[in-house]
């Protein structure tokens, strides 16, 4: 039952079940439940403590008047979970679509942030480095070793050093 | 404390179990580092020792070059030659003592002695360390490759500072056929594969000599100094060397023009890192990352020093090598 109250706090209930709630705070034991998770909940957003004897003096009030509790308003009729989750895809491709054309309302935005980011992640241009250092180098590396004269291709191949340097 | 008894009736403790359990697996990643540094020996051997001619792709960076390779083992001595079958034609002729590499449109050959004359220098036991503890070497799938039945063997990286490298072997001979370097997204940095490969012909002595005279007479020729196998200071260190990385070679070099430059090699088994410092000359270097295939490339200028650092390594690897140069 406290549960159910804590419940229909959070505003969870609805229909059959908040009717059953509600009057189940009518009595003793649900207005205990009821202060008490107000007071925890007033404790955790820092409200101050309640005064002592609140809760008799509120059940008193309760019984006064009837109506004290707000009319509840007319729930509109819960939509299907297939219109749910509809709308929120329909609400996606919006989304996504706005975002599309953002994207390419500026392609040079687009195209410099890219830029940038290649240079951040270090990807390096192909260019040609000395051979003298390459061949000075290929030796040591156990790679080349093991596969012969192969890997001295990157020091001959097109594109790359030319032999001039 | 519940002690088993085996078949000799000698008490074994729970604990020692735990400790001989214990020492079992400290001594795997051992055993792993001598399985790929015995991988990596016997590769090299095969390399050295067969008789082998085909064609060779290599493939960088959406660029893809053809090849034909000859390799003549005889009499314990090793002759290879190699010649580009696209673009301006060129020539690589590796012998016992030296690497030539022609240039004829630039009427250049470049001499660059070897140092290590045998196949391949045993790793150092901090090369086998690091080889075991920052790679993880593991039998792949067998598969049929340029006609040939072959071995897949990969090293996994365990961290970014690393390539992951696969390697195809022939099954019967051990000779490589295929060699690939993927980033850490797996793409294809860099491919060696030959695509039709005869192992064990006969090849003849005139399969192996240059196109030109070993010095033509118009051409530049641009000799190397021998490069060093001992450890000399230099008076340059790296402050941050990359976790896994040992420093395998220190001396001077010289490079064509008669420059004393400093070399440093840096190695984690697998792959080598060299730094090279010199003057900064009067002309204009580029700065900056760059690469060569498989290859990175970063040039800075130290004050009046100029420091390379470039190997098979990922360019932020070669860059943190870079910045961390200073004098000793």
């Amino acid at each position: 039952m406290g549960e159910q109250i804590s419940r229909l706090m959070d505003g969870e209930l609805e229909g059959a079940e908040a009717d059953a709630a509600f009057r189940e705070l009518k009595g003793p034991e649900g207005v205990a439940s009821w202060e008490c998770y107000h007071v925890i909940g007033d404790a955790l957003r820092r409200c101050g403590e309640p005064t002592p004897g609140f809760s008799a003096r509120f059940a008193a009030r309760l019984d006064a008047e009837p109506t004290v509790l707000a009319p509840r308003p007319k729930r509109a009729p819960r939509l299907p979970l297939v219109w749910a989750a509809a709308a929120s895809v329909a609400a996606v491709l919006v989304v996504g679509s706005v975002a599309v054309s953002t994207f390419d309302a500026q392609p040079t935005v687009i195209a410099k942030a890219r830029e940038a980011n290649a240079v951040r992640t270090a990807q390096a241009r192909p260019q040609p480095v000395s051979p003298d250092y390459l061949l000075a180098h290929q030796e040591y590396s156990p790679t080349t070793q093991i596969q012969g004269v192969g890997p001295y291709l990157r020091s001959v191949a097109a594109g790359g050093p030319d032999g001039r340097q | 404390m519940t002690c088993r008894r085996d078949r000799f009736g000698v008490a074994w403790p729970w604990f020692r179990i735990a400790l001989l359990a214990a020492a079992m697996l400290a001594a795997a990643p051992a055993a792993r580092a001598n399985e790929a540094a015995a991988w990596l020996a016997r590769t090299a051997a095969a390399a050295q020792q067969q008789n082998y001619t085909g064609t060779i792709v290599y493939q960088h960076g959406g660029h893809v070059e053809t090849s034909r390779l000859v390799h003549l083992f005889e009499n314990g001595s090793e002759f290879e030659k190699l010649v580009n079958l696209d673009g301006p034609a060129r020539e690589v002729i590796r012998s016992q003592g030296e690497v030539r590499c022609y240039y004829p449109d630039a009427k250049v050959v470049r001499i660059e002695p070897r140092t290590f004359r045998n196949a391949f220098p045993s790793l150092s036991p901090q090369q086998q360390k690091a080889l075991a503890e920052f790679y993880d070497f593991r039998k792949a799938e067998t598969g049929r490759v340029a006609g040939l039945e072959t071995q897949a063997w990969v090293f996994e990286p365990k961290d970014g500072l690393r390539y992951g490298h696969k390697f195809w072997a022939d099954a019967a001979t051990g000779l490589l056929v295929k060699a690939r370097i993927v980033d850490d997204r797996n793409e294809i940095v860099e491919q060696f594969a030959f695509t039709d490969l005869a192992i064990g012909v006969k090849i003849d002595r005139d399969m192996v000599r240059p196109t030109w005279a070993v010095a033509p007479p118009d051409w530049r020729v641009r000799q190397a100094g021998p490069g060093d196998v001992d450890m000399k200071e230099t008076g340059w260190i790296v402050t941050r060397v990359p976790p896994g990385f040992v420093k395998i070679v220190e001396g001077f070099r010289q490079l064509q023009g008669l420059r004393q430059v400093a070399h440093l090699v840096f190695s984690d088994g697998l792959v080598a890192v060299s730094v090279f410092v010199e003057p900064v000359g009067a002309a204009s270097h580029p700065t900056g990352l760059s690469k060569q295939g498989g290859i990175n490339v970063y040039i800075r200028q130290l004050d009046e020093s100029l420091v390379t650092v470039l190997g098979e390594a990922p360019a932020a690897t070669v860059r943190q090598i870079a910045h961390s140069v200073a004098r000793r």
